[in-house]
């Protein structure tokens, strides 16, 4: 997941590496999801990866919603 | 994964979380007062487990995520160290699992001019930057490294 100034960044970038376009975030969504992902304390016991369902339930509240997102 | 491997993942974390990267194979022997291979054995569990991705040819840790142990284009600074981020996404994750203000310093992917993010009181400061998902969420582990 890399960093751009702005989509025409973007399309230069798909163009120069022959990607299709992906899936475009802003900063505020982009840390929801960073903040959900990585907030716990890994050194705890308990501690254990999100599950599927957990991770599209999270996505969902995103509104990350299309195909680029799912997970099957 | 059993109680040993959480033992080393308990280890593994703490190094992050106190200086900012994971620790090597000896340090992680010497806490733990047991050999390195039954260390490179607990980071191989942990790497099946999606936990860890270890380097090819040493089988040292390169990724505990969002931590990376080799420097990236993603620097994160601290009060506390300064430490590397494996994308913009783990960059952002270092704030949220350090519960600290961040700076990120790194660069537009394309046009390589400089890029300045902070993270202060859980909030991204404004910026008009953009973050690129180039690989679609299934796909995401088929090569971590890569994604």
């Amino acid at each position: 997941m890399l960093l751009f100034r702005s989509e025409e960044h973007i399309k230069n970038w798909c163009r120069q590496w022959k990607f299709e376009p992906g899936a475009i975030l802003n900063l505020d969504t982009a840390w929801r999801l960073a903040h959900a992902w990585y907030v716990e304390d890994r050194r705890e016991h308990s501690w254990r990866r999100k599950t599927l369902e957990e991770i599209e339930a999270l996505f969902a509240e995103l509104g990350l919603v299309s195909t680029f997102w799912n997970l099957r | 994964m059993d109680e040993f491997d959480l033992q080393v993942r308990y280890h593994i974390y703490d190094s992050c979380m106190e200086r900012g990267q994971p620790p090597l194979i000896d340090e992680l022997s010497a806490i733990l007062n047991v050999s390195k291979e039954q260390i490179g054995d607990a980071l191989a569990n942990l790497a099946e487990a999606r936990i860890l991705v270890l380097q090819k040819d040493s089988g040292e840790i390169l990724i505990a995520n969002p931590f990376s142990a080799v420097p990236t284009s993603f620097l994160v600074e601290t009060q506390k160290f300064s430490c590397y981020g494996n994308c913009i996404w783990d960059s952002l994750g270092l704030a949220a699992m350090l519960h600290q203000d961040v700076r990120i310093r790194t660069s537009c992917a394309d046009c390589g001019r400089a890029l300045e993010l902070e993270i202060i009181q859980k909030t991204v400061q404004a910026h008009e930057a953009l973050i690129h998902f180039a690989i679609p969420a299934r796909h995401w582990w088929d090569d971590i490294v890569f994604t």
